[in-house]
């Protein structure tokens, strides 16, 4: 026993509910808990990746008007809410001026042009000026550029340049961005199906608890993600197909959990004691069953994390998940195997992949030792 | 008791077994772009090469009895029920197509010749040099127009599916699957078993470590390789490997692939196996980091949580050495967690062993069912898909067997 713990004994007055001292708990264990503030501020700044990381200008000031195409790239792809106002981030290159790019400007070459003309046109871009989808097509890049290598005075290209031309940098931030999006989503639809279904299972057993005892003894003895990759290679996935896809796979895992957490509950008893009193019977699973299980919920979910990014990262990696030219790490490694002399097209993704992984880890070792109320005495 | 116990585990296998199959069957066989459609298409562009391609949008038409023999050879002319059924050996396989005009014998083999004759409008089958001997074995299917003639198919009946022992055959390889997949499962099997001795020897030796010296500087180090493990997937450890010693960028260490070197026939018996082993080394380690952390942090925790038990403190408190304790008393508890994981990581080692296989290019069981998928050659999907439910049901009940074995505490109900 700790000192905290002591002085609590001591001064009783204030008590802490159950959640309140996991949490403190966790805040002590410091690698799990800079881990957590660090994935969340990694994550929260990836949402504003297009204007820190993007082939597209910040702001552009043409003729006295004011021009956002990365401001409303972020709003349309990263917040969702530019889709539902029908936002459009495509400016052209003539419409700027360019007269000689029909297609998408070039807001690089844009600001060397103006600022050589001294003209009062202003463009203003994000610190890392080059973009993950744009290829070869687009003037400057250039197929295999190594890490910090610069053509003819641009900024210089951080870990360098894929076969097609795409910035690794560039396509290793936004594949985080991706990354970490997915799993969380599909851990949401996981416990949207697993928690409740677990669950009423646990609670209700019988007939329906044996059949679907039945279900799960054969969906967990399939080769799932062999069957993923058998229906993905039929019909092109995008990423709610491979969500959808995912989640019928993966369901079965909380299910199981909250099955026997849910069994385990039921037979206390102030489930007794409530259901003799007259509770009706979803209020018994909501209120009084749910908050006591909330330990495999939470301590389950660094892990669900883990396996979805390693699912993606596999799928992609095979050419089975999303479709390009996503940035996915997956689908960088797998061009990178076939380019084994240019080692940064592997090891960054890797890395990136190794780290994210690494401390969604360490939080959900942190978390299980929160929550464990188990202390490891030797004795000798 | 507990052969009760397992012989109905080994019951209840059935039902899962054929649930399984049920969805597997269904999911490949309902999805759109099978082998049929596939090579219709191959069929249309050929024939539209070869017609000078004088006409690119005109579709070529392929005659309907070569679509419908093409059907029968994939299996497409029944309903998938059927198909399902057959497929699993217990409804009769059609073979042996013979195509006979009406009222002209024809020898089927065996020496038997069978004419083929319409009586009140209805075909039946005789024996041509016999007609009073009774046709066995042959049966009489459609009428069909065949290069503008009429005749009659027969064929014969044959129950041959899974459970018969009939995989298949290869649409790609046109070879029989269970061969090819002797072929390559040697290989797979070579680096599954060698890194599931080496997972189950490095990882119970270094848990035991990590526990005795529980919270060293051995312990913090060695828990840096646990993390890696448990962050980096096996294949893509490979990838980083294959990078760093595959001699692209860094080091020329070791070969990029691959089972044996190009000249392995003309090599000595001892370079031989130095040659298998180098080309091993890599993927071997790939597989072995994928279950190294789960194991090594099963086998700490377990011996640790043993340690702070009451009965070692009563074999402390009678004066036993440490040494004793520790390995004659808590060890034998504490594998038993691990030992009841043997099932599980038979099964990833066998079934998830296509990423590794892919990234080191090893023709092994698990490059071949993924390059069947490309390909869709659904003998072999099918069968890496039974041969993987098998392992994943028999794994789990060897699990039990073992967790039987070494814990004698165990009572099943």
């Amino acid at each position: 026993m700790n000192r905290t713990e002591q002085q609590q004994k001591a001064q009783p007055p204030k008590s802490l509910t159950v959640m309140q001292r996991r949490w403190r708990k966790f805040k002590r264990l410091k690698r799990g808990y800079y881990s957590f503030l660090i994935l969340l501020g990694a994550y929260i700044l990836s949402f504003f990746l297009p204007l820190l990381v993007n082939n597209r200008a910040i702001a552009v000031r043409y003729n006295g008007e004011w021009y956002f195409p990365a401001v409303k790239q972020m709003l349309v792809e990263n917040f969702l809410i530019g889709k539902l106002f029908g936002m459009n981030y495509f400016y052209s290159g003539k419409f700027f001026g360019q007269e000689d790019n029909p297609g998408e400007c070039n807001y690089r070459r844009l600001k060397e042009e103006w600022e050589a003309e001294g003209s009062d046109n202003i463009v203003i871009m994000p610190p890392y000026p080059y973009g993950p989808i744009e290829d070869i097509g687009v003037e400057g890049n250039e197929p295999f550029m190594a890490p910090f290598e610069t053509k003819n005075g641009s900024a210089p290209r951080l870990f360098g340049t894929d076969d097609r031309g795409r910035d690794v940098f560039a396509r290793m931030a936004y594949g985080f961005f991706v990354s970490i999006s997915f799993a969380l989503i599909l851990a949401f639809f996981e416990y949207a199906i697993g928690v409740p279904l677990g669950g009423m299972l646990g609670y209700f057993g019988g007939k329906f608890d044996i059949y679907m005892q039945r279900l799960i003894e054969i969906w967990s003895s399939l080769p799932t993600l062999f069957l993923i990759i058998i229906v993905a290679s039929i019909v092109r996935p995008n990423f709610i197909l491979l969500i959808i896809l995912l989640s019928l796979v993966r369901w079965v895992g909380i299910t199981t959990l909250m099955r026997a957490e849910f069994y385990r509950e039921k037979a206390k008893d102030y489930v007794a004691a409530a259901v003799s009193i007259g509770v009706p019977t979803h209020k018994i699973m909501l209120k009084h069953i749910l908050p006591n299980s909330l330990v495999p919920i939470i301590t389950y979910f660094p892990f669900s994390i883990v396996a979805g990014i390693a699912a993606l990262v596999g799928l992609d990696f095979l050419g089975f998940g999303l479709p390009p030219p996503t940035p996915s790490w997956g689908q960088m490694m797998s061009v990178g195997l076939q380019h084994l002399t240019k080692w940064w097209l592997v090891i960054v993704p890797l890395s990136a992949m190794f780290l994210t992984l690494l401390l969604v880890v360490f939080i959900g070792e942190a978390i299980r030792e929160a929550f464990d109320p188990k202390v490891f005495s030797r004795l000798r | 008791m507990l052969y009760q116990y397992f012989l109905r585990r080994f019951l209840l296998t059935i039902p899962t077994f054929l649930g399984a199959t049920i969805v597997v069957f269904f999911i490949v066989q309902l999805a759109p772009g099978g082998p049929l459609e596939q090579r219709i298409m191959q069929l249309q562009q050929a024939a539209a090469t070869e017609g000078g391609g004088g006409d690119v949008f005109g579709t070529t038409e392929i005659p309907p009895e070569a679509i419908e023999e093409l059907k029968r050879f994939y299996g497409f002319d029944k309903p998938i029920y059927l198909r399902y059924l057959i497929w699993l050996g217990v409804y009769p396989r059609e073979t042996d197509y013979q195509y006979l005009r009406p009222g002209k014998p024809k020898p089927v083999g065996e020496g038997v010749r069978l004419m083929v004759v319409k009586e009140n409008g209805q075909y039946k089958l005789v024996n041509a040099d016999d007609p009073s001997k009774p046709v066995e074995g042959w049966y009489i299917g459609k009428e069909r127009e065949r290069f503008g003639e009429t005749v009659v198919e027969i064929y014969r009946k044959e129950f041959s599916g899974i459970l018969t022992g009939n995989f298949g055959k290869s649409f790609v390889y046109q070879e029989p699957v269970l061969n090819l997949i002797k072929e390559r499962i040697r290989i797979s099997l070579q680096f599954g078993l060698i890194a599931l001795i080496l997972s189950y020897v490095i990882c119970t030796y270094l848990g035991i470590q990590k526990a005795l010296e529980h919270g060293t500087p051995f312990d913090l180090v060695t828990s840096i390789l646990v993390f890696i493990g448990y962050s980096i997937p096996g294949w893509a450890l490979g990838a980083v490997m294959l990078i760093l010693f595959g001699g692209g960028s860094f080091w020329d260490v070791f070969p990029l692939g691959g089972f044996q070197s190009p000249d392995y026939e003309s090599l000595s018996f001892f370079e031989k196996i130095w040659d298998r082993a180098y080309h091993a080394i890599l993927p071997t380690l790939s597989y072995t980091i994928s279950s190294f952390a789960t194991l090594t942090v099963l086998m700490k925790n377990s011996l640790l949580e043993n340690l702070s038990q009451d009965y070692i403190r009563t074999a402390f408190a009678k004066g036993l050495s440490e040494k004793r304790v520790i390995w004659l008393h808590a060890l034998r508890n504490s594998v038993i967690p691990i030992a009841a994981n043997i099932g599980f990581i038979i099964g990833v080692f066998v079934t998830g062993s296509y990423f590794i296989e892919l990234v080191f290019n090893i023709d092994g069981f698990g490059k071949l069912s993924f390059e069947a998928i490309l390909t869709r050659d659904y003998p072999i999907v099918f069968s890496f898909a039974v041969i993987a439910v098998l392992i994943k049901l028999f794994g789990a009940i060897f699990s039990d067997m073992v967790l039987a074995m070494v814990d004698p505490r165990i009572r099943f109900q």
